[in-house]
Parts: structure tokens; C-alpha cells; sequence
């Protein structure tokens, strides 16, 4: 990899953004357009209904006298759930761009005019998967950041009229830098961690004749259902493997943020009654160095890698027809 | 020879039992405009797509010295290409389009892409998907005049474009891109348009190459002449291989027949690419229609 290499990768993955500027660019934006609109508009119901600023106002005094872990977990809760919708989002959308990634200039024919430029077919799939894998997660950590932004911003001018020292009280404790390190350090592990899965959209769409998505959907479907009625009819069994169940449960820890210490705040609160989460729980470096490590993460690697080598070979025999 | 462009051998192409291309050798040097003729499904479009790296073949090819089934990437930095109908993606803007090749293409010059398309009504805002489809060819062959390279192919560039874009198309190629170090090659069912710019003239028939010659040695081979009515039989007994009335004159097409002879039945002149296609795979074509009607029956 060069210098010249990398500029053409940075051309390319332009090419997808322009390509697909609802995906990347506006999705993010009215995500926390949305987000900021309901919770302006929150507030002022709020403040019609409460007088007295009982919520508002007295609300923030109260909590700039918690202690400072408690003041951490607080603001690490709100910065948490702001972003995980942009997670989820994220994944759909990614899911879809993927799918049409290899399918879309086949079908409109524009890939005679993308294999007439001097581009490799490693270079054109390595360029999709990274703007999924990178270059979304950094426009929708764009999105994150404005509407974290807006958040502390917000409870910036509360804490003004309330009088408490909104650095030490709501700056502090939220923590924006360390926040966006962490989302996007995890946004990047989960990418990694989704890699099978979009690797294998990738696959679907560099050969499928038409409906690349619906394709990929239903191969593991069917894989997983005639597994487990397989499995029901007969004696062979795999008891706790089901490819689908793989599958599903591999989504479900993709989208969640990356820096949730999830079995932690499982098991704790199972064997502890009066468990109380940490901020280090939500927003945890360990975490995320956890799941780069973890074997499952480099089994989903490989296959990934499998898929993509896949996408290379038939996009390079496609053409128009 | 060491200045072929395309050097081919034995190049082959099977879709299951049709064959696309029955073993045909080509050997085409720089600085030609070469016509590649025929008509629907007579392989044309296997064959460009073989020396542009798009799809497999057998035998031996060779484009620029490289193996256009490997060395795609490399091949496509001195080879350009416009398909029969607007490939450019039609998400994109003018200028986005500009940028990319620019920045992907190491011969392109945004300077003279520029000066093409000022002479145009595009505008650099516009998207692909709201020009009209001249523009959208306009455009096309902006972005590739302005690279340097070496072999440039036509599909059917000027398909369903009108006459005054078609003939600005070859107006602008002839005068302003084409020189002795770059080959065109072209393939068109509007022969009439091309063939005064043709130095070089296929005709390829069920994969098959008919005629594979220079436009000199085939006005040389090839003799029309209006013959009088009161020659006719005269004429006829030199085997024309080809006849047709027109306004009830007779025009026989001859093959390397004695021009001197032929002086004498009438009006010699250079029989049309049109003619020649006619004269040359109309009756191979007749012979096709009945075998197809049989196998339509049997089917």
C-alpha cells in the first residue's frame, strides 16, 4: 500500500458518498434532527405542564449534588442511548448498501464505464467494504457528536439558570472526547465484528441476477430452518449450533455500541440484587478491547475475508449482461 | 510485427452450443480506424468485450502487448471505451464525473475535457440522469478524448443519436483525436457514416471474419459498374457476385475482375461498405433465414 493507493481508495470511497448521499450523509443528520426535535419539543411541553421547573431546574440542582460517579453514570447514560439509535440505523442502512453495492451498476449497465477507468476489481470491492466500515460510521459518529453536542449544550443553559457550575457539574461528567473516542474505537470493532455479515451481502450482490438483499436474507433463512427441522426429524443434531441463531445473535451484539460491558451488567445484576450499572460498564475502553481480542471476532474475520475474496472473483468476470 | 495493437489468434468464444467466435486471427497495427461490421449476434460484442477484458475467450490475444483476461487494470490506462448506449452512471454529476476520472485515470486532462465541453450546452451541475441522451454521449466522448491513450473502442457509439450529433461524433474524433499513434476501432450498423473514415474494414458473420483487409486493397478487389442494358448478359458471364436494380439499371459488384473489361459494360466507380455488406453476407444471410425458419419449425 503507497500513498498513491490510498488517494485512489480515498477517490473511490468519495464515489460511494456521492453515490449514496441519503445513506451517509442525510440519514445521520435527520436522525439527530429527530432526536433534537423531540427532545425540544419535550421540553417545551414540559415547561407548560411544570410551572415550576420542578423537572427542569430543581432537577439539575439535584443532580449536580450527586457524587461524581453517580453525576458520570448519568451523563454516560444520556451521551449511550443518544447514539445507539444511530447504531441500528447504521446497520439497516448498511445492510442496503451493501446489498446493491455489486448489483446496482451491473443492472443500470454504469459498471462499462467503471471497468473502462484503470481500476483494479480488488480495488473497487475493497473500496465499498471500508466505506461501509469505516467511512459510515464516521459520518454517523458526525450525527453522534452533534446530537451529544446539542444534549450537553441544552443542559449547559439549564444548569446557567439553576446557578451550579455547568464545567465541573455537566462538562465534566459527560465527557465529550473521551465519548466520541470510545464511539468511534467501537463503531470500528463492530464493523470488524459485522464483517462476515457484510461480507456476505458483498458476495450476494457481485453475482446475484436480481434481488441481491432478498437473496442474501433468505440463504440462511432456509439454511437455519431446514438445520432445525432437520435436527427434529432426525438424530443428528447440533444442540447449540443453528446458523441462523449465530447469525441473529451476532447482529445483536453488532449494533449494540461496542463499549457496553454487557455480560458484566448481565451476571452482576443477576447475583446482586441492588446493583447499580457504572459509567465504566457504558462507556468502557476494556470492553471493546475484549471483543477485538475474542476469537469469535477473528473466526468472523476469516469468513469474512472467504466472502469478500468471493465478491472479487465474480466482479471480476461481470459485465453488463 | 511489433506495432500490432490487437494481435489475435485462434480467439474463440462459446455461449453452450452457439459459438460467438470460431477462431478468428486479427492482427490490427496502430494509427487504423478499423470498421468492425455485421449484423446482430455475428459477434461483435464478444470480441470487444474479449480485448477489453470483460469476458473470457479461448485461444490468443494480445491488446498493447498485454493479456487483457490478467492485465485488465493496466490495459485500460492506454485502452478507452464507449459502450453502444450511455454507460456513464446516471447518479452522477458532471463535475463528480470529471473529478473521478481525474483523479483515477494517470493520462486524463481535466484541460481539454474542459475545452470539449464548453463547446457544449452541459452544464457541470447537471446529473447524467437529466441530460438528454446526445449530451450524455457528448460527455462520454469529452472525458475520453481528453485521455491519452492508445487503442479507443466504439460499440455503437452514436446508437439512436440524430444525424447532426452523429455527424459532430466523427467530426470531432477524426479532426481532433485521431493520429498516427492511436488505433480506433468501431463497431456500427450506420456504415454509411463511417466508412469515409475507415482505413480498415471487418466484416464478421457467426463469429467468423468475412472480409479482413484495408479500405485501398478492397476498392482495389472490389469493382461496381452500371452496366448497360445491352451488356447484361456480357456482364453477367464475368459471375458478379452480386446484382441489383436501380431505376432500371443494373449494378454489378465484381471480385478481382479485369478493370479494363469492365470499363467497357459501363460505369465503373467504388462500390459503398452498405453495398458491399449487401452483396458479401446478404446471401450467407438468405441461407440463414431458411436453416432458422427450419429450426423455428422443428422447435
Amino acid at each position: 500500500m503507497n500513498q498513491h493507493m490510498f488517494s485512489r481508495l480515498w477517490v473511490l470511497i468519495r464515489r460511494e458518498i456521492w453515490e449514496s448521499p441519503v445513506a451517509f450523509k442525510w440519514t445521520p443528520l435527520i436522525i439527530a434532527g429527530f432526536i433534537l426535535l423531540v427532545t425540544v419539543l419535550l421540553l417545551i411541553i414540559g415547561a407548560k405542564v411544570d410551572n415550576e421547573q420542578v423537572f427542569t431546574i430543581d432537577g439539575i440542582r439535584m443532580y449536580a449534588q450527586m457524587d461524581d460517579a453517580q453525576q458520570r453514570l448519568m451523563a454516560a447514560g444520556v451521551m449511550f442511548s443518544a447514539g445507539s439509535l444511530f447504531h441500528q440505523v447504521m446497520f439497516l442502512v448498511v445492510v442496503f448498501y451493501l446489498a446493491g453495492s455489486l448489483y446496482d451498476d451491473r443492472r443500470d449497465r454504469s459498471i462499462l464505464f467503471w471497468k473502462s477507468l484503470p481500476v483494479s476489481d480488488r480495488m473497487t470491492v475493497t473500496s465499498k467494504i471500508l466505506t461501509a466500515m469505516v467511512a459510515a460510521p464516521i459520518m454517523y459518529l458526525g450525527g453522534i457528536a452533534f446530537i451529544q453536542l446539542s444534549l450537553v449544550l441544552i443542559a449547559s443553559g439549564y444548569g446557567l439558570m439553576a446557578d451550579i457550575n455547568i464545567f465541573t457539574e455537566v462538562w465534566a461528567p459527560a465527557n465529550l472526547p473521551k465519548v466520541w473516542t470510545v464511539t468511534l474505537l467501537g463503531s470500528l470493532v463492530q464493523s470488524l465484528w459485522l464483517l462476515p455479515i457484510y461480507a456476505w451481502l458483498m458476495f450476494c450482490s457481485s453475482w446475484a441476477p436480481r434481488l441481491p438483499i432478498l437473496i442474501a436474507v433468505l440463504v440462511p433463512v432456509l439454511i437455519g430452518m431446514f438445520q432445525h427441522f432437520w435436527s427434529f426429524f432426525s438424530n443428528f443434531r447440533l444442540p447449540d449450533f443453528n446458523l441462523l441463531w449465530v447469525i441473529l445473535e451476532r447482529i445483536g451484539r453488532g449494533v449494540m455500541p461496542a463499549s457496553i460491558e454487557w455480560e458484566q451488567i448481565v451476571t452482576e445484576s443477576q447475583t446482586a440484587p441492588s446493583f447499580v450499572p457504572r459509567e465504566e460498564m457504558l462507556m468502557s475502553f476494556k470492553s471493546i478491547g475484549n471483543a477485538f481480542v475474542s476469537w469469535e471476532m477473528w473466526i468472523g474475520v476469516a469468513i469474512g475475508m472467504l466472502f469478500l475474496a468471493g465478491s472479487i472473483w465474480f466482479r471480476r468476470r461481470a459485465t453488463d449482461s | 510485427m511489433e506495432s500490432s495493437i490487437i494481435r489475435a489468434q485462434g480467439l474463440s468464444r462459446r455461449y453452450g452450443s452457439t459459438i460467438a467466435l470460431d477462431s478468428v486471427d486479427l492482427d490490427i497495427p496502430a494509427g487504423r480506424i478499423v470498421g468492425l461490421i455485421g449484423p446482430n449476434g455475428a459477434g461483435k460484442t464478444t470480441a470487444l468485450k474479449a480485448i477489453l477484458g470483460l469476458s473470457k475467450f479461448n485461444g490468443k490475444l494480445e491488446v498493447l502487448g498485454l493479456d487483457p483476461s490478467r492485465d485488465r487494470d493496466d490495459l485500460m490506462e492506454d485502452v478507452c471505451f464507449i459502450a453502444d448506449v450511455a454507460v456513464l452512471p446516471r447518479w452522477a454529476r458532471v463535475w463528480q464525473i470529471i473529478e473521478l476520472t481525474e483523479k483515477l485515470h494517470p493520462r486524463f486532462s481535466r484541460e481539454q475535457c474542459m475545452k470539449y465541453l464548453a463547446r457544449t450546452k452541459i452544464k457541470q451541475h447537471s446529473r447524467v440522469r437529466t441530460l438528454s441522451k446526445g449530451m450524455v454521449v457528448q460527455l462520454h466522448l469529452a472525458l475520453v478524448m481528453s485521455i491519452d491513450a492508445k487503442l479507443l473502442i466504439l460499440d455503437e457509439p452514436t446508437l439512436g443519436l440524430d444525424i447532426l450529433f452523429r455527424k459532430q461524433f466523427y467530426t470531432s474524433l477524426l479532426n481532433e483525436y485521431f493520429d498516427e499513434q492511436r488505433t480506433i476501432l468501431i463497431t456500427t450498423h450506420q456504415v454509411e457514416e463511417v466508412e469515409h473514415i475507415l482505413t480498415d474494414l471487418i466484416f464478421i458473420k457467426d463469429g467468423k471474419l468475412i472480409v479482413n483487409n484495408t479500405m485501398d486493397d478492397i476498392y482495389e478487389q472490389y469493382t461496381e459498374v452500371m452496366v448497360s442494358p445491352d451488356d447484361l448478359e456480357q456482364a453477367r458471364s464475368l459471375n458478379p457476385i452480386h446484382e441489383r436494380v436501380l431505376f432500371g439499371r443494373h449494378i454489378m459488384l465484381f471480385d478481382n475482375a479485369d478493370q479494363k473489361r469492365l470499363g467497357e459494360l459501363g460505369e465503373i466507380h467504388k462500390p459503398s461498405v452498405a453495398d458491399l455488406f449487401v452483396a458479401l453476407m446478404g446471401e450467407q444471410a438468405s441461407d440463414q433465414t431458411e436453416q432458422s425458419e427450419a429450426e423455428g419449425k422443428a422447435a
